[in-house]
């Protein structure tokens, strides 16, 4: 949560990927998947992209580590294009931009040890050999919390949980400068995800990494972001510090998110103005501004212009006509409800007994 | 004016007290066991609540807690085998569901009791309309002809706001979206009224703004109704917001239960207060979260005394060798602790 200086490590720049609609067998309806998103991830930084099932945001994702060949548009790290480097290139600039996937059951190898999974990318990019890469292994379990003893055990014999810090492990096999997480804690349950929101917050902070966090749970966002990106069909709505979205959401569709999360306290039970509907099909995304089929805001222009992503002060940007009308609207921000006396003091306490808790036993396995 | 109000007053209590005193479904001592697991661990161990007319229980857990269970042995749903019930009482009206005939429980299933599912596309048949489907469900139960049949089915596809109604009988499960179709298998399950529904996270694989409109539209229908619901959700978001009494379950024993304000302001239990620690808040971030160490035993590695013992930062060597009761700590309020309340027994200097 530290103020970062912007030296941008990761950019896209007008990225476009439309899936379909090729040739003679592929399919003849066109998914607008991602249209014309510009970003740029600072060093350092963590970074949130939020939005529901089909706006794009995983393959924006995948774009941004060049996995798909975006449809038009330039991804640059460092400073550089990283679409004109041929196979082998690419391959070197994998071991420093890397990713974790949602399913830690789907996306681990169940054919491959432990040790193996996590020591392909060292000896893949020459990093270690033999004791030493053994070794390297045994450290990497130790630092994501698992033991060096798993490196013989098969993905199948671990929990969710083990699972995602395996992948976490060999995300960071590689020494990378920056890691994606496509919904890293989503498919997992809810004490299983807090115990991995700290294990990449501590990852992130003894490497140096920048994370780049795709998700549609607000909450895992506020705590982790410092930057965040909603996105709605394809396109960035709204773009801000976590902090400012949070308090003081612009676009109608930001708003709408906010208030549709369930507040875990039954002090303020008062009905909430629901967005209605569904999401339009990316196949044929509505004409002007793709949110009107839905917003309580639209007027006829939302329906034949397409608002463009302009500024709204102290690098917040926004992609609504009328954006400043309904911020005057008085949409509530989102506020916490205090937490009661009682639990207050259980929760300190529970707090400093888990800690003491931790540096009684074994201090790696957080 | 004040009279009026106090007079209100009265009468819900009272109205409450009745409530409490026979409720629509009381379950005692529900126990479920797999075949195959260690002797005397069962999935489910010792379970009790009841759940009164028009009211909302919540079930609170994690995987393998034995929520769903749970819920599937209420509708006479158990794959049997592995599971299988060892113990325990569901009086539902008068009558034990457990000792039901397949027969009387088929009857029941869908009429007075009914059942939603976390994924609607598995629980609806893609190769039938939904018309027809809905419509099966109310000529199984009912004695009315096809026509008057379908005109229900079309009632419900109002009742749960589904635009088009008349052509949306004849589209199958494929063309509808997610949300559309937990509202399809709401207006299947409500479609006989029965008196119990019982909902096992049906909003979790929705997205957020879906999963809004589907909460109020159950609480909606639950209004105009009066049935009794029982909702099985591991999201303490959705608890706060539908539940009026709340069950925390622990791999397979509760041990925590008590009315919707006690659990979120009062929480007793080591593993409520570490899971409500472990969801990030809303508001400005306030440090790390406080989290619960390890995961849940498997059967095998299942401790002989307090089952949260092993991930617990207050446990000694009472809670290793003794398991703690369910203890009623104020009225209506249960935690399954040696120490709560934790302030008493762990407020000192650590």
């Amino acid at each position: 949560m530290t103020a970062v200086a912007p030296d941008p490590i990761l950019e896209g720049i007008d990225l476009v990927k439309r899936f379909g609609g090729g040739g003679l067998l592929a399919s003849p309806t066109i998914v607008h998947a991602v249209d014309s998103v510009s970003l740029s991830i600072r060093r350092g930084e963590t970074f949130a992209i939020v939005g529901e099932s089909g706006c794009g945001k995983s393959t924006l994702g995948r774009l941004l580590l060049r996995l798909i060949e975006p449809t038009a548009g330039d991804i640059r790290y460092e400073g550089r294009s990283i679409l004109s480097l041929d196979p082998k290139e690419m391959r070197q600039l994998r071991r420093e931009l890397q990713i974790i996937f949602q399913d830690p059951f789907a996306s681990l190898n169940p054919r491959m040890t432990v040790g193996d999974i996590i020591g392909e990318p060292i000896w893949l990019h020459g990093l270690a050999k033999g004791s030493e890469r053994r070794e390297r292994i045994a450290e990497l379990l130790r630092t994501v919390g698992l033991l060096p003893a798993h490196v013989d055990r098969y993905p199948h014999e671990f929990s969710g949980g083990q699972r995602q810090r395996i992948g976490v492990a060999r995300a960071l096999a590689g020494e990378p400068k920056l890691i994606i997480g496509d919904e890293p804690v989503s498919a997992l349950d809810v004490s299983i995800q807090a115990q991995i929101i700290n294990l990449l917050e501590d990852l992130k902070e003894r490497f140096g990494l920048t994370l780049v966090i795709i998700a549609h749970d607000l909450a895992v966002i506020r705590h982790m972001s410092d930057r965040v990106a909603v996105m709605y069909l394809g396109e960035i709505v709204e773009f801000s510090t976590t902090d400012e979205l949070f308090d003081n959401p612009l676009h109608p569709y930001t708003q709408a998110l906010l208030t549709a999360i369930p507040v875990p306290s039954p002090v303020n039970r008062s009905p909430k103005p629901l967005l209605q509907g569904d999401v339009p099909s990316p196949t044929a995304p509505p004409s002007g501004c793709r949110f009107h089929t839905r917003c309580p805001h639209a007027r006829p222009i939302c329906k034949e212009q397409h608002p463009s992503l302009e500024t709204a002060g102290d690098g917040r940007k926004v992609a609504c006509h009328f954006w400043r009308e309904i911020q005057n609207a008085g949409a509530s921000a989102l506020s916490a409800s205090p937490q009661s006396a009682a639990l207050a003091k259980r929760m300190a306490l529970y707090t400093s007994w888990r800690e003491r808790q931790d540096q009684v036993t074994n201090p790696s396995r957080k | 004016m004040t009279d009026s109000v106090a007079t209100a007053t009265a009468a819900d209590v009272i109205d409450m007290a009745a409530q409490r005193q026979s409720p629509l479904l009381q379950v005692e001592n529900l126990s479920i066991r797999f075949d195959g697991a260690p002797l005397g661990i069962n999935v489910v161990d010792n379970v009790s609540f009841s759940v009164a007319k028009g009211k909302t229980l919540c079930i609170v857990g994690e995987s393998g807690c034995g929520k769903s269970v749970t819920a599937l042995s209420l509708m006479g749903l158990l794959p049997t085998p592995p599971a299988r019930i060892v113990g325990g009482t569901a009086n539902f009206g008068g009558r034990d569901l457990f000792s039901l005939s397949e027969r009387e429980r088929a009857d029941m299933r869908g009429n007075q009791t009914a059942m939603i599912f976390q994924e609607p596309m598995t629980s609806l048949n893609p190769a039938f309309t939904v018309g027809d489907q809905i419509i099966e469900g109310i000529l199984r139960h009912r004695r009315i002809s096809k026509a008057e049949a379908k005109e229900r089915a079309l009632e419900m596809l109002r009742r749960v706001r589904i635009p088009a109604p008349e052509k949306r009988m004849r589209a199958y499960p494929h063309e509808m979206s997610g949300g559309m179709r937990q509202r399809i298998m709401i207006a299947m399950a409500l479609a006989n009224e029965p008196q119990l529904l019982i909902a096992d996270e049906p909003t979790t694989a929705l997205d957020v703004t879906i999963q809004a409109q589907i909460i109020s539209l159950i609480r909606r229908l639950q209004d105009e109704s009066g049935m009794a619901m029982i909702l099985i959700t591991h999201d303490l978001g959705v608890v706060a917001e539908v539940a009026d009494e709340v069950v925390v379950m622990y791999a397979g024993r509760i041990v925590e239960a008590g009315s919707v304000d006690a659990i979120f302001e009062d929480p007793q239990h080591p593993y409520t207060i570490g899971l409500m620690g472990s969801v990030p808040s809303l508001g400005r971030r306030q440090g790390r979260l406080a989290t619960i160490r390890g995961t849940v035993p498997s059967a095998e590695m299942m401790p002989k005394g307090c089952r949260f013992m092993p991930r617990c930062p207050f446990a000694d060597e009472r809670c290793v060798n003794d398991a703690p009761p369910l203890a009623e700590l104020e009225p209506g309020h249960w935690a399954r602790c040696w120490y709560a309340p934790l302030e008493l027994h762990r407020g000192g200097i650590v």
